[in-house]
């Protein structure tokens, strides 16, 4: 009697304490997912606030005399690309979605440099203030921008070990927690871009 | 004897690697006005800390200069400083009202940082204006007291009413409750655990004991661990009674703000 009691309370003990155990392990990964969800938003935050200075930039500059026009259509098309992307609203996309969001505004990204290189043959047009603001507003999106993306994928690191590590990598999948995808380097980021300036061109 | 050399090697591996990294992410700073190069003079400094810890009291907002000798770090300014603004938590959790101004003396760079909620007052454009024109003409011309001056006035003068304080700083707050917090919920988890098994293993010894216990476990032994425990209050903390020294409110920085070089 005294043993069967005994044999028992130990086995309720074993499964309270196994119980408690997998509902924190659980938890951890619902937390862990939530943080690059938010972290995801937080992204196409910035992103979103680089394409809300774009008309005011582009209207600054297409007021200079004889801008260089075909930046601007450059820029306009950069932009629409973007708006194209479809993305599912909930949560992170996945990794042929992230794909194509990075390749759009990575697009965007190249014609805005080009266009401030531009700008540098306009001495009329970097002396306005306007112009300099939105060319302060432009680095600390871009700056912006670094920083949230660096973040997301230090969140999205931290999940993707949480559901690879033993034991959650044991039920992670049956609870539908796949991986994350991660920003990558542009191709190419890691070469300075060639600058050529033409000063016989006629814009 | 054959424990402790593995454990040796271990620290010297660590303390290696720790030196083998370039980048170093320094302390968060115990007064508002840090100038670590010793290039402005003794009376100013003290007089823009005492400012900036009366504009956290009036305002909540908290302000930080940090004026270092060089970069250490081979990362870009701007990727740098929003690091090591968001190690400090300048600002309070939740406001997210702090900024930090950083300057290099060897690179003759400058950065401010601006946290989440201080962009909409202290915008990119205002923070490279402050920068270009309050500090970098003073710079040039070696007037490093005036350029902090006038550097601190106008970030005072953006981010003031904003904001508004409740008359103290998080220093002041530490100071009189002590500097117990329980955050980590990993040891209230642990606690419970703990608890349980407790439980547990005195149910079964009593179970043996009188096995009628187990279906009637309404008589409890008044010998049950008291887990409330006697409420502690954090005497006071002692040493600094001053004031003037600064102590992050959980603030957080997503890279704004601009930077400039002299």
């Amino acid at each position: 009697m005294k043993t069967v009691l005994i044999v028992l309370g130990v086995l309720a003990a074993i499964a309270v304490v196994g119980f408690l155990f997998l509902t924190g392990q659980y938890n951890n990964l619902v937390n862990r997912a939530q943080a690059v969800d938010a972290q995801w938003a937080q992204v196409q935050n910035v992103y979103q606030r680089r394409a809300d200075l774009i008309p005011n930039l582009v209207a600054t500059v297409s007021g200079a005399a004889n801008f260089e026009k075909s930046t601007l259509t450059e820029i306009a098309e950069a932009r629409a690309s973007v708006g194209k992307v479809q993305i599912n609203n909930s949560g992170t996309p996945n990794a042929a979605q992230l794909a194509q969001f990075e390749q759009a505004q990575g697009a965007l990204s190249s014609a805005l440099s080009r266009l401030l290189v531009v700008a540098e043959n306009y001495p009329s047009l970097k002396a306005t203030a306007n112009f300099s603001e939105l060319q302060a507003q432009l680095e600390g999106t871009e700056n912006r921008i670094s920083v949230e993306r660096g973040r997301f994928n230090d969140l999205a690191r931290d999940y993707n070990t949480a559901i690879k590590r033993v034991p959650a990598v044991f039920f992670a999948g049956m609870f539908g927690f796949g991986e994350k995808p991660y920003f990558t380097a542009k191709p190419g980021a890691d070469t300075p871009p060639a600058v050529s300036f033409d000063f016989n061109k006629k814009p | 004897m054959e424990l402790r050399l593995p454990f040796l090697f271990l620290v010297a591996t660590l303390l290696g690697g720790a030196a083998l990294s370039a980048e170093r992410i320094p302390p968060a700073p115990t007064r508002y006005f840090n100038d670590y190069a010793g290039v402005v003079s003794g009376p100013v400094a003290g007089q823009l800390n005492a400012q900036l810890e009366q504009f956290e009291r009036a305002s909540s907002n908290q302000l930080l200069v940090a004026i270092y000798p060089k970069m250490e770090s081979d990362s870009s300014v701007e990727d740098y400083t929003v690091r090591v603004a968001q190690a400090w938590k300048a600002g309070q959790t939740g406001k997210n009202n702090g900024a930090v101004l950083f300057a290099f003396m060897a690179e003759h760079k400058l950065y401010l940082q601006v946290g989440y909620g201080l962009e909409s007052v202290l915008p990119d454009a205002t923070a490279k204006r402050i920068i270009e024109r309050e500090i970098v003409p003073r710079f040039r011309a070696h007037d490093i007291d005036g350029g902090m001056t006038a550097a601190v006035n106008a970030m005072i003068a953006a981010t003031k009413g904003e904001y508004t304080g409740t008359g103290s700083t998080v220093a002041d707050g530490r100071r009189a409750n002590g500097n117990i917090k329980i955050e980590n919920s990993a040891w209230v988890n642990l606690l419970f655990l703990v608890a349980v098994l407790v439980f547990a293993f005195r149910a079964i010894r009593r179970a043996g004991r009188n096995p009628t216990l187990l279906m009637n476990p309404g008589r409890r032994s008044n010998s049950w661990i008291n887990f409330g425990g006697s409420s502690d209050s954090g005497s006071s903390w002692g040493g600094s009674s001053g004031g003037g020294d600064f102590s992050g409110g959980g603030g957080s920085f997503g890279g704004g703000g601009a930077g400039g070089s002299w």
